[in-house]
């Protein structure tokens, strides 16, 4: 195995196979992986810091097989930080915390081109600091049909005096985030809400919109998945990689740019491709930011 | 984790207004069993059947009829049953105090409790304390679901209960139900007299327990240990409405939506 030696604020990483290509249709070899979230790291840390991560490992590229790695690997560094949390069942499991870039360079190392993360912190995992709307499109829909349902949302969310952000989630769909960072609210009443959201969005244009999660149901349409606000669910990380054929990038939005972009017409616009996704933070910086720090309540509960 | 609310609003009577919550006050003992298919332990779901067509009938082809007499029916669309239904209320109006003794038991049907919401615990506090010192309660009009209330508002344990009241007329006469009068024998009055004497206790409702729900608990918790439960192949969650409150405010949204787009 070939391997590489590097130090970082001290601590010592050893990287493998640095040169294997886990993207090979487009050609991405695992040190550009590493050097695309080296370079995103400023920027995807804070939304990844204490929670309780979800590696997707993908050892042999995206073409081959992969796993869910939740159980933080027994082999990691000392100083890798990690959080005990109860699972359904009753027993506490050990997930990794990637707090600093050091962690988030291991976890690339073990080709975790993936980051799933839950929608409440570690230290508060039953108090989301989010509501989520994964919009799903089932075949013939598209992204663009995603965009139409996302900003219909996001007038809907406005009226109700909320403020809402979008990403690409990097595959077929969108994510539309409610940040919520209070005490106060729970996954129960993210899911009530999300879900009655999910009802009248399907009600108002039943051509459009399912609320069902059965595969017939969802065909040509958009499918709300209000189910994400769970405690025991995960979302792909703003900014993580996915394992597709191109490396894309799960990847904030602007709403403006959203409607231009739905206007234009052409799905592949919406992708967020990884050198895309280096250059635009460095020019606008994170539009995920709010995410960090708004207080917003659900009303009507 | 915060109660689960049924309304929200304000309780209010001349220049006090208190925000509320109004949450279950009771959980019914009652075991339920879902119903499922012996073969695949699916939960099995009701659908309407016309006898006549021997077919299921959908959803939109289901309509309201009032029986007149015998088979004849008066039909109601939703819009006429909707023109006589209350505007939904965000307050609880308190129309007057009344002794909380006049009440006859007979009224009471469901009770509830007032939670304070932000910044209402001080008001609410003053008025249990003052309720529960006079021994008054509130009578007012209220609307959940469609239907009017009347509803009483009582002071009890350093919280507001709010108890749901027959209407008059809902309360079916008692005459026909005592017999005619007889003369009694007054030392067959004094011996019913002393054996209820002798029987005379205070009332302490953790005396009683509902002795089948207790086995049928204890039969479940057995058999759960002696044998693995059978799965229900997966079924999608039903989208389901919400509460009442939210599904109103979100209507509402929706349609400022659709006129601005």
């Amino acid at each position: 195995m070939n391997r590489t030696f590097v130090e970082m604020a001290g601590r010592r990483l050893f990287l493998t196979n640095l040169g294997k290509d886990l993207y090979p249709s487009y050609g991405f070899t695992k040190s550009r992986i590493l050097e695309y979230y080296r370079g995103i790291a400023s920027f995807i840390l804070p939304h990844l810091k204490d929670r309780a991560v979800t590696l997707k490992r993908y050892p042999d590229g995206v073409e081959k097989d992969f796993f869910f790695e939740k159980r933080c690997p027994g082999h990691r560094p000392e100083w890798v930080r990690t959080a005990e949390i109860l699972q359904d069942g009753g027993d506490p499991m050990t997930y990794c915390l990637i707090n600093d870039l050091e962690t988030l360079i291991w976890v690339e190392n073990l080709a975790s081109l993936e980051l799933h993360v839950p929608l409440a912190r570690a230290g508060s995992h039953q108090t989301p600091d989010s509501m989520v709307f994964d919009l799903d499109p089932g075949d013939p829909a598209n992204i663009l049909d995603c965009a139409r349902v996302a900003l219909i949302l996001r007038d809907l969310l406005s009226r109700m005096g909320l403020v809402s952000y979008v990403k690409t989630s990097g595959r077929k769909g969108l994510h539309v985030y409610v940040p919520l960072n209070n005490k106060e609210t729970t996954f129960e009443d993210t899911k009530t809400f999300s879900r009655a959201v999910a009802g009248i969005m399907q009600k108002h244009y039943p051509d459009l919109v399912t609320a069902k999660m059965a595969k017939q149901e969802r065909k040509a349409k958009i499918f709300i998945n209000w189910s994400q606000n769970d405690a025991s669910k995960t979302m792909i990380c703003v900014y993580s990689l996915r394992a597709r054929e191109k490396p894309l990038v799960s990847f904030p939005l602007e709403w403006r740019e959203l409607e231009n972009l739905k206007g234009q017409g052409d799905p592949a616009r919406l992708q967020v491709v990884h050198s895309e996704a280096v250059s635009r933070t460095e020019r606008m910086g994170d539009l995920f930011q709010e995410m960090l720090v708004k207080e917003q309540k659900l009303p009507h509960l | 984790m915060a109660v689960q609310g049924i309304w929200s609003g304000t309780i209010s009577f001349s220049l006090v207004a208190i925000p509320v919550r109004l949450v279950k006050a009771i959980e019914p003992g009652r075991v339920s069993f879902h119903l499922l298919h012996s073969k695949d332990y699916s939960r099995l779901s009701q659908r309407m059947f016309c006898p006549e067509e021997k077919t299921m009938v959908s959803q939109d082809e289901i309509i309201r009829g009032y029986e007149i007499v015998p088979n004849k029916f008066i039909l109601m669309t939703d819009e006429e049953l909707e023109s006589v239904s209350p505007e939904r209320s965000r307050t609880i109006e308190i129309v007057e105090f009344i002794d909380v003794k006049e009440v006859d038991p007979i009224y009471y049907d469901h009770p509830y409790y007032l939670v304070p919401s932000k910044g209402g615990e001080k008001a609410y506090q003053l008025l249990v304390e003052v309720m529960r010192r006079t021994n008054k309660a509130g009578l007012a009009k209220f609307v959940l679901a469609e239907r009017e209330y009347l509803v009483a508002i009582k002071s009890r344990d350093g919280a507001l209960e709010m108890t749901t009241l027959h209407y008059s007329d809902e309360i079916l006469p008692d005459e026909d139900i005592s017999p005619k009068k007889e003369t009694i024998a007054a030392e067959e009055e004094s011996r019913i007299t002393k054996s209820i004497e002798q029987m005379i206790e205070d009332f302490n409702a953790a005396k009683y327990a509902d002795g089948r729900r207790k086995k049928l608990m204890d039969l479940l918790e057995t058999k759960a240990k002696d044998q693995a439960p059978v799965e229900a192949p997966a079924v999608e969650e039903e989208e389901g409405e919400g509460p009442a409150d939210l599904v109103a405010a979100l209507e509402e949204s929706m349609r400022k939506v659709k006129e601005s787009r």
